[in-house]
């Protein structure tokens, strides 16, 4: 269960002072999958950084299975968009998977199978002992969800993790989020600007108005649980749904204008 | 290019340089450059087993304990000033006066309180070569990207495994950059403090043949030092290619993405 309450930051530089959330509410129910959609710019990674505890709030909180966010969460595992910066260059691919473990202090031994069970579950089995710079953009984002995944974490925040890999990758990797999500029953934030994204993965999507950013709209996804990318997206329920939310989101980009 | 082609690109200059000091000395009758075949001669009469063991061996152990001790006092501080700055602004001027200091000019200084064995010129090796590995470990900490350290802050990775994870191995290029020009000066520094007063060692011996005008055990004295310095060069560049052949690869990696 995560919780946004009130959520407001306003950096500050100097005397200038730039309001990037204005004031944010909304909640993702345990073991849902939500995706926030915004237009660009609208301040959608301050409020993932807010929700991490990776930044602290002007005002409002966050709470997660109950408790306030005053640092990162210890049951939250992230995936940033920046997977090439992400991962560690020093360290092979299982390098990375483990780290996280090592310092939650899990035994050695079941360190190793959750490195190999997540590695095998994004399809990198083979991979581990290779660096993430051997490995193409799509495969270094798969280490990155095998990371989280192996972290075991009751929530996930995905920070438009798929932004920066061609077309047919992101097919695929928003395949692999789906499995997972069904298998694990972790609590996903999805975070992304592409709306067709946002309506195929999401239980539920939350979209964001420009900057300062407010809620929207919330939409519930009412496509079938088993989806796939030929017969979803050409679902005639499924154009409905994209068509509302492009349409909040061109309403949202109207009203700053 | 292959390695047998490259071992004789690199080998023909020294050769001629050689053969044109051969030729060039070889009726010379001055007293102060003797022909280069009396140097030679002089090079395996003088630096015999014994020799080596009474003064080559000791500053040896000077330099390595020396550049070892600044080493680990540079990493130290390098670390703690890059992570804290108001550290930085405080030490960052002082530094960079310590660093304008000419180390040769404290020699006597620290003889007057370090006596003139060993300790003493373990301080002067330190001394010099400390800033150049302290100054590059600051900007090495300091130029952590930032998607790693938030990657670190959200799985966990805080406390000393954040600085032997994430910090040190993310900046050991700009280390080893300084660990490389501390060497020099180190051995620069191990002949200079010799010369001042010692009983032994290769500065020693060198200034003692010169007093002695014996020239060409003199100038047998200057090529061991010059290949003793172009040995360690090699050496330490062996270790850093090595240690850091994941920073090459994610170099080559970036250049050809």
């Amino acid at each position: 269960m995560l919780e946004v309450k009130g959520l407001k930051k306003v950096y500050r530089s100097g005397e200038r002072e730039v309001e990037a959330l204005r004031d944010l509410t909304f909640t993702v129910a345990r073991g849902d999958l939500v995706c926030l959609v915004g237009p660009s710019g609208c301040g959608k990674t301050t409020l993932l950084r807010c929700i991490s505890g990776l930044l602290d709030p002007t005002a409002g909180d966050v709470r997660v299975n109950g408790k306030a966010v005053d640092g990162p969460p210890p049951g939250m595992a992230v995936v940033f968009q920046e997977y090439g910066r992400s991962l560690f260059p020093w360290m092979s691919v299982r390098g990375n998977v483990e780290l996280p473990l090592k310092q939650k202090g899990v035994p050695k031994q079941r360190r190793h199978e959750l490195v190999e069970q997540s590695l095998d579950a994004v399809g990198l089995s083979g991979s581990g002992s290779a660096f993430p710079w051997q490995l193409s953009g799509g495969m270094q984002q798969r280490v990155a969800i095998a990371r989280a995944v192996a972290y075991e974490p009751q929530t996930l925040l995905m920070d438009e993790p798929f932004a920066a890999v061609d077309a047919q990758t992101r097919a695929d990797l928003e395949d692999l989020v789906r499995q997972l999500w069904k298998r694990l029953g972790v609590t996903i934030l999805f975070v992304t600007h592409d709306i067709d994204e946002s309506v195929y993965l999401g239980q539920r999507v939350v979209m964001l108005s420009s900057s300062p950013t407010v809620v929207q709209d919330e939409l519930t996804i009412d496509l079938p649980a088993e989806r796939d990318q030929l017969t979803t997206r050409a679902d005639p329920r499924f154009i409905e749904l994209r068509t509302r939310v492009y349409e909040q989101i061109q309403a949202a980009k109207k009203n700053v204008a | 290019m292959n390695v047998l082609k490259r071992t004789a690109l690199a080998l023909a200059l020294p050769f001629v340089l050689f053969a044109g000091w051969w030729v060039l000395s070889a009726d010379s009758e001055n007293f102060y450059s003797p022909p280069l075949s009396a140097i030679l001669t002089a090079f395996g009469d003088t630096w015999t087993l014994d020799r080596i063991r009474a003064d080559v061996l000791p500053s040896l152990l000077r330099l390595f304990a020396g550049f070892l001790l600044a080493a680990v006092l540079g990493v130290a501080a390098g670390v703690a000033i890059g992570l804290n700055r108001r550290l930085r602004a405080v030490a960052e001027p002082v530094l960079e006066f310590f660093r304008a200091v000419p180390p040769p000019v404290l020699v006597p200084v620290i003889m007057l309180f370090a006596g003139i064995g060993d300790a003493m010129k373990v301080i002067v090796i330190v001394f010099g070569c400390v800033w150049p590995i302290l100054l590059n470990t600051v900007e090495g900490v300091r130029a952590v990207d930032g998607v790693v350290l938030e990657t670190a802050r959200s799985y966990g990775v805080t406390g000393p495994a954040r600085i032997t994870h994430v910090i040190l191995p993310s900046a050991s290029p700009q280390i080893a950059a300084g660990l490389r020009q501390a060497l020099s000066i180190a051995i620069i520094l191990m002949v200079i403090s010799e010369m001042f007063a010692a009983s032994n060692g290769l500065g020693f011996t060198i200034v003692q043949f010169q007093r002695g005008f014996e020239i060409p055990e003199m100038w047998s004295g200057i090529i061991l030092l010059g290949m003793l310095g172009f040995g360690l060069s090699l050496l330490f560049r062996l270790a850093e290619r090595r240690a850091l052949r994941w920073y090459e690869g994610l170099r080559a990696a970036q250049r050809s993405g």
